[in-house]
């Protein structure tokens, strides 16, 4: 064997080696795309405001303290819109202490003094920093829950500023997972001081009488309670950022129940609410609404139980968010598919099937037409897909559907190189050329045709990728890889198995 | 083996006829598309929502639009995708709300309510009494149910009927539950706990508005930057002309590829995005493939005109035009007869394409070039 024939075998035999350990076995190493697998996508928009929106709410009441523990008279603060508020009122000789109490306090908001009036601006940074908190927080917080609830291979990734991409594989119960990501799991328990009733009216004891200022109205989950509007006090007892531990349990009736014990400081506070009003009703408000309301018959502590006619997997799920703990801010769907596994595993089973007839009429064409040459194609053909898994495995790309698109596309360019070689060395052959020098000449020839339309497509893919999305990435991914693979078999790979099996002296070709 | 010698058929004489043959084709594509049935963008582009059901029984399409404009949702395309009548593609057109924040949502509400008008009343005498739906329960509460009755072997056992489901997609009697290689105790256990609901659903997909928005736009840039590389590349290495004609043939095959698919009921989604790009990936290769079959003769003939380089090249390259493609075509029919229901809107798009390709290498590649020469012939003899 000449030295050259022989590190071109070992090249690619090195290589065949090394894309079938990359792919084997392909049914673990190559991911299937959600559209063939089945599974939830999902893209959620982060409602960053809302972040804005409590940070003004709490540095509010931060400032009235400050104002106020130093002696600063004001007569209102309140909140123009999410990220600006003003005091009003102020004394216009305390002006100077005013500043420097705010200038020792933050830097996060600028202010500026009309008549007697403070305005508080946050400034841009801070908007930046708070809604990329919040969204890197609600990453994380989506990330626990579906941890916690136990989901294979979860892809959750950040998308421009505020967008969420959530890809759960091979889901049973969409709806519920959707539940359990959608819900910002804002917990509260808040003294009831009227309700429920009907209506909101009748609520407040009539049509149009203003809401107390210390209270809000609440409606009722009509799933858990008994629905209605609830009276309660503005300021929560205790909150989900009080829990200390929370596990699934049952109530006295064996109902399914949510068991929860509180922090330290969180017990003080709820001991000291229940003691001072036991025979009254306390509100658990989840995202806003009241899913039960019970009587406190005596003064409680560290624990204590959440009812609400859950289900067995409503109570369950209720503890998986509450131990992740609520969203910074709530979010809003922006695109949902839910494949359910009865779709993937047909269109595996279909796509796998169409992929087999196609190849298995490809090759059968290849041989009937090319007779040993046909053979010699079939060769870098299989050879072809086995680098194309193997890379696509490399890469961790998925397949998905029009990653198939991209994998037949680079199948029919690989059939059509060996075409294009096939029928110039025939061509040379009736200009009475030598076997040997046929081939030389057929791949030399046809080089040029399959360089350039493999490299057109190739940069066309590559722009494909960068601009794509999603599928369209999919597709241009396979199709960029195939391709290369497509320039290695084809020209190099099936030149060699030419030059290794036609002896110099032949006479004649099987082509 | 030969498929036919070197044949000698003047296709360019046809060229003029073929041009306008070309351009009225894509103008009646151009009408239908803007006047006409129109394109129809589909769940992908942010309209509506999606739904693929599957039915315990046979019925009919227009049983189906029944059910569906009773609850006032006429209007929605419904597509049968099985060959039994038992599964249906149904993408919802109403909103609920135009409000643009709560589109979404109410796409979403579309979406139930077209799985409530079609389970209608089916199962909730048996939901009633505390029966669960076989056909739609999830493997956890299948376990947990099948726990009570047989311990420790729960897991094995609702694993065993799911999976049996998912092969099936939904199950038509508990004969097919049996199939699963269930025990009889086991499978008396499940006809007494559960009952077969008529409707599974298999996929639901919704893309609110800006999502939609955005995809479409993502994807046109990704198209044009990608036409405007392969132009690029083509001029450089072959002329301006071929560059433009390439360019030209192309968008012919994308127009036309389109005009016959508004003529059938099939939407246009990501994935027909990827097959009219596929469409484009062949018809540039074979156009490169002549091409490249000029510029060769162009060094051997140089005295020849270029309208007869052409026609020579045509005719060289002729046999492995008709191979290729020929195998091309085999690769999706196959897709299209065997490829299943998901996978069907872009193998017929690819047949339509495939066809029309060649066709479009053959007269509208070369006549481009042509007309373009003419139309900037370099001074006499400047040749590069």
């Amino acid at each position: 064997m000449k030295s050259s024939l022989r590190w071109r075998v070992l090249l690619t035999l090195g290589v065949t080696a090394l894309a079938i350990f990359l792919a084997y076995p392909p049914s673990r190493k190559i991911k299937l795309g959600l559209d063939l697998k089945g599974g939830i996508h999902l893209v959620l928009q982060v409602m960053t405001e809302d972040a804005i929106n409590a940070e003004t709410d709490q540095e509010i009441t931060r400032f009235q303290d400050l104002f106020k523990r130093n002696s600063i008279t004001f007569t209102t603060a309140a909140k123009e819109k999410p990220g600006r508020f003003y005091f009003s009122g102020l004394a216009l000789d305390q002006e100077g202490k005013a500043k420097d109490l705010v200038d020792q306090y933050t830097r996060d908001w600028d202010y500026a003094f009309v008549g007697d009036r403070m305005d508080f601006t946050l400034k841009q940074p801070a908007v930046q920093f708070l809604r990329d908190q919040a969204v890197n927080q609600t990453l994380e917080t989506l990330r626990n829950r579906i941890d916690e609830f136990g989901v294979a291979e979860p892809l959750i990734q950040r998308q421009g500023t505020d967008r969420l991409v959530v890809e759960l594989p091979g889901i049973e119960d969409p709806d519920r997972v959707k539940n359990l990501i959608k819900v910002t799991a804002v917990l509260e328990w808040k003294l009831v001081k009227a309700g429920p009733a009907e209506t909101e009216a009748a609520l407040l004891g009539g049509e149009g009488v203003p809401v107390p200022a210390d209270a809000e109205v609440v409606r009722g989950d009509p799933k858990r309670s008994a629905g209605g509007y609830y009276l309660v006090d503005k300021v929560a007892a205790v909150t989900g950022k009080d829990l200390r531990s929370v596990r699934l349990s049952q109530d006295e009736w064996n109902s399914p129940a949510v068991a929860f014990s509180l922090s330290p400081e969180g017990s003080r506070r709820f001991e000291q609410v229940t003691g001072e009003n036991i025979g009254k009703e306390i509100a658990i408000i989840l995202d806003s609404r009241v899913i039960s309301a019970p009587r406190v018959e005596d003064r409680i502590s560290g624990s204590g139980i959440i009812r609400g006619r859950f289900t067995q997997e409503e109570a369950n799920d209720l503890v998986v968010v509450l131990k992740a703990g609520a969203l910074p801010a709530s979010i809003q769907y922006l695109e949902e598919r839910t494949i359910g596994p009865a779709l993937g595993s047909d269109s595996v089973r279909q796509g796998l099937m169409a992929g087999l007839v196609a190849i298995v009429a490809i090759m059968a064409f290849l041989v009937f037409f090319y007779r040993l040459s046909g053979l010699n194609a079939l060769a870098a053909l299989i050879l072809n897909i086995v680098l194309l898994f193997g890379a696509l495995a490399y890469f961790h790309a998925t397949l998905t559907l029009p990653g198939i698109a991209g994998i037949i596309l680079s199948i029919g360019m690989a059939v059509d190189a060996n075409v294009l070689i096939f029928e110039r060395i025939k061509e040379e052959q009736a200009l009475g050329k030598g076997v040997r020098n046929a081939i030389v000449q057929g791949f030399g020839r046809a080089f040029t045709a399959i360089f350039d339309s493999n490299l057109t497509t190739i940069i066309s893919a590559i722009f494909l990728f960068q601009f794509g999305t999603g599928p369209i990435r999919g597709y241009a991914i396979t199709l960029i890889i195939g391709l290369m693979a497509n320039l290695f078999t084809a020209v190099f790979v099936s030149r060699l198995i030419f030059d290794a099996t036609i002896p110099k002296t032949a006479k004649a070709l099987s082509i | 083996m030969q498929l036919f010698k070197t044949p000698h058929i003047r296709f360019l004489k046809y060229k003029y006829i073929a041009l306008a043959a070309t351009g009225l084709i894509v103008l009646a594509g151009f009408l239908n598309i803007v006047f006409g049935r129109g394109l129809k963008l589909g769940v992908d582009f942010g309209e509506g929502t999606l739904v693929r059901v599957m039915l315990k029984t046979r019925v009919s399409v227009s049983d189906v639009r029944q059910q569906l404009a009773a609850v006032g949702l006429a209007n929605s395309v419904i597509q049968e995708t099985g060959k039994e009548g038992r599964e249906f593609q149904i993408r919802t057109m109403e909103v609920a709300s135009t409000k643009a924040d709560e589109t979404l949502e109410s796409h979403e509400v579309m979406g139930n309510k077209v799985i409530e008008a079609l389970r209608g009343a089916d199962g909730q005498a048996e939901q009633a009494r505390g029966f669960r739906d076989l056909n739609t329960i999830d493997l956890k509460t299948l376990t947990a149910l099948l726990e009570t009755g047989f311990p420790e072997k729960g897991e094995e056992l609702s694993q065993k009927v799911i999976s049996e489901r998912n092969t099936r997609g939904i199950f038509a009697d508990f004969a097919e539950v049996s199939a699963a290689g269930l025990e009889p105790g086991v499978l008396a256990f499940l006809k007494d706990k559960t009952y077969l609901g008529k409707l599974t659903v298999l996929s639901r997909e919704t893309v609110g508005p800006q999502v939609g928005k955005d995809l479409r736009k993502r994807a046109t840039q990704a198209i044009i930057w990608s036409l405007i590389g392969m132009l690029v590349y083509i001029a450089l290495r072959f002329k301006l002309a071929n560059g433009v004609s390439a360019i030209f043939t192309l968008l012919q095959d994308v127009l036309i590829a389109l005009s016959i698919y508004s003529f059938t009921n099939r939407e246009i989604n990501l994935p027909i995005i990827a097959g009219l790009l596929t469409i484009v990936g062949f018809s540039i290769n074979d156009t490169i493939v002549i091409f490249d079959r000029i510029r060769e003769n162009q060094k051997i003939q140089r005295k020849m005109p270029l309208e007869d380089l052409m026609n020579l090249s045509l005719n060289q390259t002729l046999g492995r035009t008709i191979i290729t493609s020929g195998t091309v075509f085999l690769t999706v029919l196959a897709l299209f007869l065997f490829g299943g229901k998901v996978i069907n809107d872009f193998a017929f798009l690819m047949l339509v394409g495939t066809i029309e390709g060649v066709y479009s290498t053959v007269y509208l590649s070369c006549p481009i070039v042509l007309l373009w020469q003419k139309l900037f012939k370099p001074a006499q003899g400047a040749r590069r």
